[in-house]
């Protein structure tokens, strides 16, 4: 009888940890392949080894900077950089005001926004993109990287449950003795409040920064000059012979965003979790 | 309401000559109690809305009903009616209208306060005052004003431009300088009869709620199931086991997207070892490829969503009361009937409303057939593809085709079926009664 337990739990742990093994496969395979991709020497799919390359070197990430004639991969990058830099300033702002506002103050149309952002959250993401062009060109900011600024900053406020649901813990008495002290609402906010919010701060850039670094959709509608691509767009335009170049430059940008993510997985973890039991 | 009504005729009739004057012209009660800063704004608005009004207001209010009448023509050299113009300016007047009602209400209310405080024999606020209340008592205002302003315009405007869309004819051949027309729910029947966008649709509405089932419970039990093998006692490193799944979430969704894209297409890797070991190169993705793409999708789907998830499970799973379990275990369950009666029962109550945002997002997931199958149009379907979801075919009729009209209505079908779906679960579900216990 005892024996057949041990039997039983080395077995359970073995297979436990060949489903981990097969699930660590399957998540750092593709990431693998593409690593080993841009280290290729020739560029294109085709003369690839199966899976693998079958010379390496490190000429695609020389290319990727050097040869951008067709495709200006660092003129893309620094316009990608630009952009996610410039929403992530003015949306984390808005993000943090809009949310400590709902969270603090008890307004009569505070239920009313909380329900109509709601429902604006239900309405397919570019439903209005054609609206958007419109207005963009109305006001003469096609083609131009500030109105993408614009465009991403003025969404960023509609997500701030998660942030509201942060400044919610943060205990209202601190408040009140500084109002008894004399304090304005707005010296409550930025002396006491703002730098104990320091991690959802820090949860909202990352998120507010990775946004725009990823997206495709907007830049695709709005910009048209080949100079004015992001990365995202560019690399779409990027073929099946030019695969190496592809992957070298998806390589250079997720490196970035990995490295920051893994600092901050522990403020992700609490950061969802907390917005979804509050939401 | 009766009670309002009372109350307003009550403050009606005691109320002083000076305060009636602001109902004539704005402001002009709170200049003669002394407020002559706030008299003036009032005063100022109210001219220049009249002003905005008899300049254009009028006139684009009665564009929005016509949507234009004069159609330019290039050869005579007249300029016709813009009709899409004419509508957004004719929303942009009906939000000047409706700016106004309220200012003025605001005017009414804010003189009968000044005859209050004249009456009970104090001073009221300076102008300077009212301005050091906006970094206090009302921060609300200042801080809000920008991000409200900004969600106007790019949120809220689009919206309601794109739900009138909806009721006209606006695009495929109507656009401007064509003149476009409201035609009511034309563009609903159309979708569910007699056109060729009703079969369309409704192949891709049968496809696309199967999809947003399939995936979602498809995501939620492998995310649930990689988070308690994880959680298990016999897991040693669970650090690294676990930064395998955070790398697949961290990447940016189009690389991995394109990724799989080249990983599935004719010259790439797998192809290459099917033709290696002598076979035929298979179309993964190809026109003809129908089940085998969508298999592919919601493997793919899978990739990509099942880390987020494991990770909020492992945060849900660490508030659990493990005396419950050590109960459990006394009273001799196994680990199944553990699993069955107390995690999942906590977990869906944890996380219902993870799982509707899941799903509500998987139904409108647009990169996924987006990158593996974009552009593809099959043969059956009106400018889509036996992969696409509502989301996509709405993308390819009204961004690629410019079908905006018929765009708006799906749009608004896309809207009807996520908000009922929500409504119908928050309603059901008990973290949504028990929201304000937070707050």
């Amino acid at each position: 009888m005892r024996k057949n337990v041990s039997v039983g739990k080395i077995l359970d742990t073995t297979i436990t940890y060949l489903i981990l093994l097969a699930v660590a496969f399957v998540f750092f395979f593709p990431c693998l392949w593409l690593i080993l991709a841009s280290f290729s020497k020739s560029g294109s799919i085709y003369s690839f080894d199966g899976f693998f390359p079958s010379q390496y070197s490190t000429a695609s990430f020389v290319k990727l900077f050097t040869d951008t004639a067709m495709y200006n991969y660092p003129k893309w990058f620094m316009n990608t950089l630009l952009i996610a830099a410039g929403s992530c300033a003015l949306g984390t702002f808005l993000t943090i005001l809009t949310a400590y506002t709902m969270s603090r103050f008890n307004f009569r149309m505070r239920k009313p926004m909380m329900k109509t952002t709601m429902v604006l959250g239900m309405f397919p993401s570019f439903m209005g993109m054609t609206v958007v062009y419109l207005l963009m060109t109305q006001f003469g900011l096609i083609n131009h990287l500030g109105g993408l600024i614009l465009i991403y900053a003025s969404g960023a406020p509609m997500g701030y449950l998660t942030q509201k649901g942060f400044f919610d813990t943060i205990p209202r008495s601190i408040d009140e003795a500084a109002k008894i002290d004399g304090a304005t609402n707005f010296q409550i906010f930025t002396r006491i409040n703002l730098p104990l919010s320091k991690p959802i701060i820090v949860y909202t850039a990352l998120t507010s920064f990775t946004w725009p670094w990823s997206d495709f959709i907007l830049p695709k509608l709005l910009l048209k000059e080949k100079n004015l691509y992001t990365v995202a767009v560019g690399l779409m335009s990027l073929d099946e012979t030019e695969f190496a170049r592809f992957a070298a430059g998806s390589v250079f940008i997720a490196v970035p965003i990995v490295i920051l993510y893994f600092c901050l997985v522990k403020n992700m973890v609490n950061g969802i979790a907390e917005g979804a039991v509050k939401g | 309401m009766k009670e309002k009504w009372n109350k307003f005729i009550s403050a009606a009739h005691g109320s002083s000559w000076k305060v009636r004057l602001s109902a004539v012209v704005m402001g002009g009660g709170q200049f003669l109690y002394g407020s002559y800063g706030k008299g003036i704004l009032y005063f100022l608005l109210e001219a220049g809305i009249i002003a905005y009004m008899v300049l254009r207001g009028f006139r684009d209010i009665q564009g929005f009903f016509t949507l234009g009448t004069q159609k330019g023509d290039p050869w005579l050299g007249t300029v016709g009616d813009n009709s899409v113009i004419m509508l957004l300016m004719g929303i942009f007047a009906w939000i000047i209208v409706a700016a106004f009602f309220y200012l003025y209400q605001l005017n009414l209310k804010d003189a009968w306060h000044t005859q209050k405080i004249v009456e009970s024999g104090k001073r009221p606020l300076s102008f300077k005052e009212e301005l050091a209340q906006l970094m206090d008592k009302k921060f609300y205002i200042t801080v809000l004003i920008l991000p409200v302003l900004g969600v106007c315009v790019f949120n809220v405007l689009p919206i309601v431009f794109m739900i009138l869309i909806a009721f006209t004819n606006y695009g495929g051949d109507i656009v401007p300088p064509e003149l476009v027309d409201w035609v009511g729910a034309a563009n609903f029947e159309k979708l569910i009869a007699l056109s060729q966008f009703a079969p369309t649709f409704f192949k891709i509405l049968g496809w696309n709620l199967l999809w947003a089932v399939v995936s979602t419970i498809l995501n939620y039990f492998l995310g649930l199931g990689l988070a308690l093998l994880l959680d298990k006692e016999c897991v040693k490193g669970k650090a690294l086991w676990r930064a395998f799944p955070i790398l697949a979430y961290a990447i940016p969704g189009f690389i991995t997207l394109l990724a799989f894209k080249f990983m599935f297409s004719y010259g790439g890797p797998i192809n290459q070892m099917i033709t290696d070991a002598g076979n035929m190169a298979t179309g993964f993705l190809d026109l003809d490829a129908k089940w085998m793409a969508r298999g592919i999708g919601v493997l793919v789907n899978c990739w990509i969503s099942v880390p987020s998830i494991m990770l909020l499970a492992t945060g849900h799973l660490s508030n659990r009361d493990m005396s419950l379990y050590e109960a459990a275990r006394i009273d001799g369950a196994g680990r199944w009937k553990q699993f069955q009666r107390l995690t999942m029962p906590f977990m869906l109550f944890a996380t219902t409303p993870v799982l509707l945002s899941q799903f509500i997002g998987n139904f409108n997931n647009f990169g996924i057939f987006y990158f593996l199958r974009g552009g593809l149009y099959v043969d059956g379907y009106f400018l889509a593809s036996d992969t696409d979801l509502l989301i996509n075919w709405l993308y390819n009729l009204s961004i690629d085709n410019n079908y905006y009209c018929i765009g708006a209505a799906i749009s608004l079908v896309i809207f009807m079926i996520t908000s009922l779906i929500s409504l119908v679960i928050y309603v059901k579900s008990p973290s949504y009664r028990e929201e304000d216990t937070f707050q």
